[in-house]
């Protein structure tokens, strides 16, 4: 066997508007595949796509235009082949398109009959809100003329008014019984994984290809998810290492506490853009939203005390309001007795290293100085803020034109997220401010690389809230 | 495939780059590197190393380099001078007698503090390199060198070698390497003065025993005796407490003592360090790896490892065929039936909407093909004067649909197109008025819900009852209108 003909190739066939291309660019995790309005006959012609396996191609997709006009075109196979002679369905349909109709007025279904001939099976989309009608009847009956499997797959099923059971009883009855749900806006975790496998079911010669294909998929959200874990550990650690020392004059430790927020806030915005990128979403994706996010408060600032307080936490200190919202003083004394095994560690293992720095403090120490650091409170949020971001881009499909709902946090971990001691590499940022990349102070260390890795697997395992992995589900948007 | 040292300097360069200053635009270069193919390590490599030249921070890095090695030059210079100098200063001019503990203290007294600390490091978590000598190298070269990478470059270095688990290793080639060169010209410096010049050695103290002193020099001299360096007898070193006039043969015992020691506890070690940083550096360079899992390298992966490519479309689109709701139907005013008809209508959709107005015929729900062929029979006999086609607000227009209501207002004196269901739910209310409007509807032919469509039918029976009673023209043509439709 050759290589080409492992590549299995299927076409995506269905009544027009019922997301085709959705589907497609949900599969692909390319938001900018083909077109999708909600109109019909968006797409009028057949694109290809091939879904790679560690760059060969295991799988070609093709997009084709929506089927419209199945009962007309069912009348007309009957004047061409009048019912009762003796010609099978793919030469019936060849029939079809040798005659000049086929160019004509049903061109676009034509196209579509030619692909399906072409390739090894067919998905059949469905709009689960639809009725179902005799036309789609009709059209079904002709797609299965070509003589390839068709898999239906229900799409839109998590939209409330969906007709999941009238289309599986229907399709039982034109012996269509494999079939998947796979909502292309907010597919399952499991939905490529069901499609593949039933797919698998019904081209047994190809189900080794969907089995690598299947693993292939797990294993790169596996990774997205690592990597985007990663990516807010990071933001975090720069966040709580960040520390800003300033002159006590009110004046000055206002300027300090706005610098403050600014470069959280700007690492923040820096952590969403890159999670967007990794997930391949773009806030380009997105023009009417300036901010692609909704729900929980995204539009609300980082800093606002209305902001952590719908989140149940609550700003220390007393300074939870005015100007230095989420700012905390450290009188240094706080910061060195907190960082003192680092900080002697650095002095005695090499008192250049740290001296200069530790000099620096000192002195800014006598000369009645403070530090301002990002408030505990703060910290939190980011992390739920972010881990949210990471659950809801997991469960979006990119076929998804709305902006990013972000699902409810009061979750059953956020008594975790609001109460338990923040993780180690937190506190231990907290007393090294060369960790973070904020300031000129940076310098990279082995540990702090370290830690990042360590916060990532510990956000995953303990502050990752399960309900947001799999249960609720963002508002659907038609 | 192994890539260099340089092309990962690069690669965290251009990445410490594009996270402070934001994405440079890489279309060109993502392209070739996803062309030249590759694990996604080996593209982000091709990816940095394009970039880089568009960029010069090749040329930057080069000329980084370049200056790197000439403070390193002149660090080799210092180092040899002061080794000698050291040399020097230990024994001295000749002039007066060498104090052993002194001079061993003078040749070996920084460098064993300095070996200590590097030692200690290792058990120190503050993650330093434990080389002052490399971190001065490194800052000297970051001020001396000028460029607009000129910040980034060391930063990515110190960033890379540090997440390789190199700095303390490359820290230490540098660092031991120039120990060692000071130690060996200390060497030189010393053999040539002993050599040259006549030397009396002394020990001198206030507080301790001689054989104190007979243990010291025996405990130093224990490991240097291994490798051949002579040991003093007791008798001699407790002679060389200053009092006595010792022979020729003592002096050049106690320096050959001297010189053993220099090797054994001064040049060996940092030789020693040197060979383990030298191989622990080979081996670690081999072995240079991305971590495609730091931001601004995790965020490409779909841009240069796609799951997908785009194999292009079969044909151009094709004009969208003509469907025009034109052609309407000759019947003279007054004459015909009223019909009111659903379209494709869910089976959850009441029908009729309202109860039916006296004078207008219900044609029911309409779905199948044979339904179809059996109203439009209907219609072709006896064409409607007035025909209300209900659709599903719903639903997407499709053209089969369209193609039906465009023969069915060729077949009806008047034709109004109401959507249900008539709550306030927009539903896909835009979708139908904009196809039906393409395909020939006027705006009037669109009521805005079936309370108006309802009341227009009603309208037009009354006005059709009126003419057909006052006309006796045709009055049979009225009178022969089917009472029930086939549903």
């Amino acid at each position: 066997m050759n290589a080409s003909s492992q590549v299995l190739r299927l076409a995506v066939v269905g009544h027009t508007n019922t997301g085709k291309t959705s589907l497609l660019r949900t599969l692909t995790r390319d938001p900018s595949f083909g077109e999708v309005m909600d109109r019909p006959g968006t797409t009028r012609h057949v694109e290809g796509v091939r879904l790679l396996i560690e760059g060969s191609t295991a799988v070609e997709l093709f997009d084709t235009p929506g089927m419209e006009d199945g009962m007309a075109l069912l009348d007309y196979l009957d004047t061409l082949v009048p019912p009762g002679t003796r010609l099978d369905g793919p030469a019936r349909i060849q029939r079809f398109l040798d005659s000049p109709e086929s160019l004509r007025r049903f061109e676009q279904e034509a196209r579509v009959l030619r692909k399906l001939l072409d390739c090894d099976a067919g998905l059949y989309v469905v709009d689960a809100r639809d009725p179902v009608l005799a036309k789609h009847r009709d059209e079904l009956a002709v797609l299965a003329s070509c003589g390839h499997p068709l898999l239906p797959v229900l799409n839109f099923t998590h939209s409330p008014d969906h007709r999941i059971d009238e289309w599986r009883s229907a399709l039982a009855r034109l012996g269509l019984h494999a079939i998947v749900e796979f909502d292309t806006i907010a597919p399952s975790l499991d939905g490529e994984d069901q499609l593949y496998d039933k797919l698998a079911l019904l081209l047994d010669t190809h189900a080794p290809t969907l089995r690598a294909l299947r693993r292939d998929v797990a294993d790169q959200r596996r990774q997205r998810r690592l990597d985007g874990l990663g990516i807010v550990a990071e933001m975090l650690l720069d966040i709580a290492a960040l520390r800003l020392s300033s002159p006590p004059d009110e004046d000055s430790l206002q300027a300090s506490a706005k610098e403050l927020q600014r470069l959280a806030r700007q690492r923040e915005q820096r952590c969403i853009d890159t999670l967007l990128k990794r997930y391949n979403f773009r806030p380009a994706d997105f023009p009417s939203h300036a901010l692609p996010l909704q729900g929980e408060r995204w539009d609300m600032d980082l800093f606002h005390p209305q902001a952590l307080k719908e989140v149940g936490l609550h700003l220390g200190k007393g300074m939870a309001a005015g100007a230095m919202a989420g700012a905390t003083l450290d009188m240094f004394t706080a910061g060195i007795s907190l960082g003192a095994a680092t900080l002697l560690g650095a002095a005695a293992g090499g008192l250049w290293q740290g001296a200069d720095k530790l000099g620096r403090r000192l002195l800014g120490r006598l000369k009645g100085y403070q530090e301002l650091t990002v408030d505990d409170a703060v910290l939190r949020l980011l992390a739920m803020r972010e881990l949210a971001l990471i659950a809801a881009l997991e469960r979006r499909g990119h076929a998804a034109q709305g902006p990013i709902e972000i699902a409810s946090l009061v979750a059953d971990k956020a008594d975790t997220l609001r109460k338990e001691k923040l993780p180690e590499e937190l506190l231990e940022a907290r007393a090294s401010p060369e960790w973070s990349t904020l300031t000129d102070h940076y310098q990279p260390t082995a540990r702090r690389a370290q830690a990042v890795k360590r916060l990532a697997a510990e956000l995953d395992t303990s502050w990752m809230p399960e309900s947001l992995q799999m249960g609720t589900l963002p508002n659907h948007t038609g | 495939m192994a890539h260099s040292f340089d092309e990962h300097w690069l690669l965290e360069t251009l990445r410490l780059r594009e996270s402070l200053w934001g994405p440079l635009e890489d279309s060109a270069e993502a392209g070739r590197a996803r062309a030249q193919g590759g694990d996604f390590s080996t593209r982000l490599l091709t990816r940095a190393r394009l970039l880089a030249r568009r960029e010069q921070v090749d040329d930057n890095l080069a000329g980084w380099r370049q200056m790197a090695r000439v403070v390193l030059l002149l660090f080799m210079i210092v180092a040899l001078v002061a080794g000698g100098a050291a040399a020097a200063g230990a024994l001295g001019s000749g002039g007066q007698s060498v104090n052993l503990a002194v001079a061993v203290t003078a040749l070996l007294g920084l460098n064993a503090i300095t070996f200590l600390i590097w030692v200690v490091s290792f058990f120190m978590q503050a993650g330093t390199s434990g080389s002052l000598l490399t971190n001065i190298w490194f800052r000297l070269t970051r001020r001396l060198a000028r460029g607009p990478n000129a910040a980034l470059l060391p930063r990515a270095l110190l960033e890379l070698l540090t997440r390789q688990g190199l700095s303390r290793w490359a820290a230490g080639v540098v660092s031991h390497g120039l120990w060692v060169l000071a130690l060996l010209s200390m060497l030189a410096t010393l053999l040539a003065m002993l050599a040259t010049r006549r030397y009396t050695f002394l020990w001198e103290t206030t507080l301790l025993s001689p054989d104190t002193f007979v243990q010291v020099v025996h405990a130093l001299g224990w490991l240097p005796s291994l490798l051949g360096f002579a040991q003093p007898a007791a008798d001699t070193i407790r002679a060389s407490g200053g009092q006595q006039i010792l022979p020729e043969s003592a002096h050049a015992l106690w320096s050959t003592w001297l010189l053993g020691v220099v090797v054994v506890y001064g040049l060996l070690p940092r030789v020693m360090a040197l060979l383990l940083s030298v191989v622990i550096m080979r081996r670690r360079l081999k072995r240079l790896a991305v971590d495609p899992s730091l931001p601004g390298l995790a965020e490409l992966h779909d841009r240069l490892m796609p799951a997908s490519v785009n194999t292009g479309i079969d044909a151009a689109a094709a004009e969208p065929a003509a469907t025009a709701l034109s052609g309407l139907a000759e019947i003279p005013t007054g004459h015909g039936p009223h019909y009111l008809m659903g379209l494709e209508l869910p089976p959850d959709q009441n029908w009729p909407p309202q109860p039916v107005p006296t004078g207008i015929t219900d044609l029911g729900v309409i779905d199948s093909r044979e339904e179809r062929h059996r109203m439009l029979n209907t219609l072709r006999h006896h064409p409607a004067q007035s025909l209300l086609v209900c659709c599903d607000a719903r639903q997407t227009p499709d053209r089969g649909t369209l193609a039906l209501l465009k023969e069915l207002a060729s077949l009806a004196g008047e034709m109004r197109v109401a959507l249900l269901p008539d709550n306030g739910l927009q539903a896909r209310r835009p979708q139908w008025r904009q196809q039906l409007l393409q395909a020939g509807c006027t705006p009037e032919q669109m009521p805005a819900d079936i309370t108006s469509a309802y009341a227009w039918m009603e309208t037009t029976a009354q006005a059709g009852a009126a003419t057909s009673a006052s006309s006796v023209v045709q009055p049979g043509r009225a009178a022969n209108a089917p009472p029930g439709a086939p549903a």
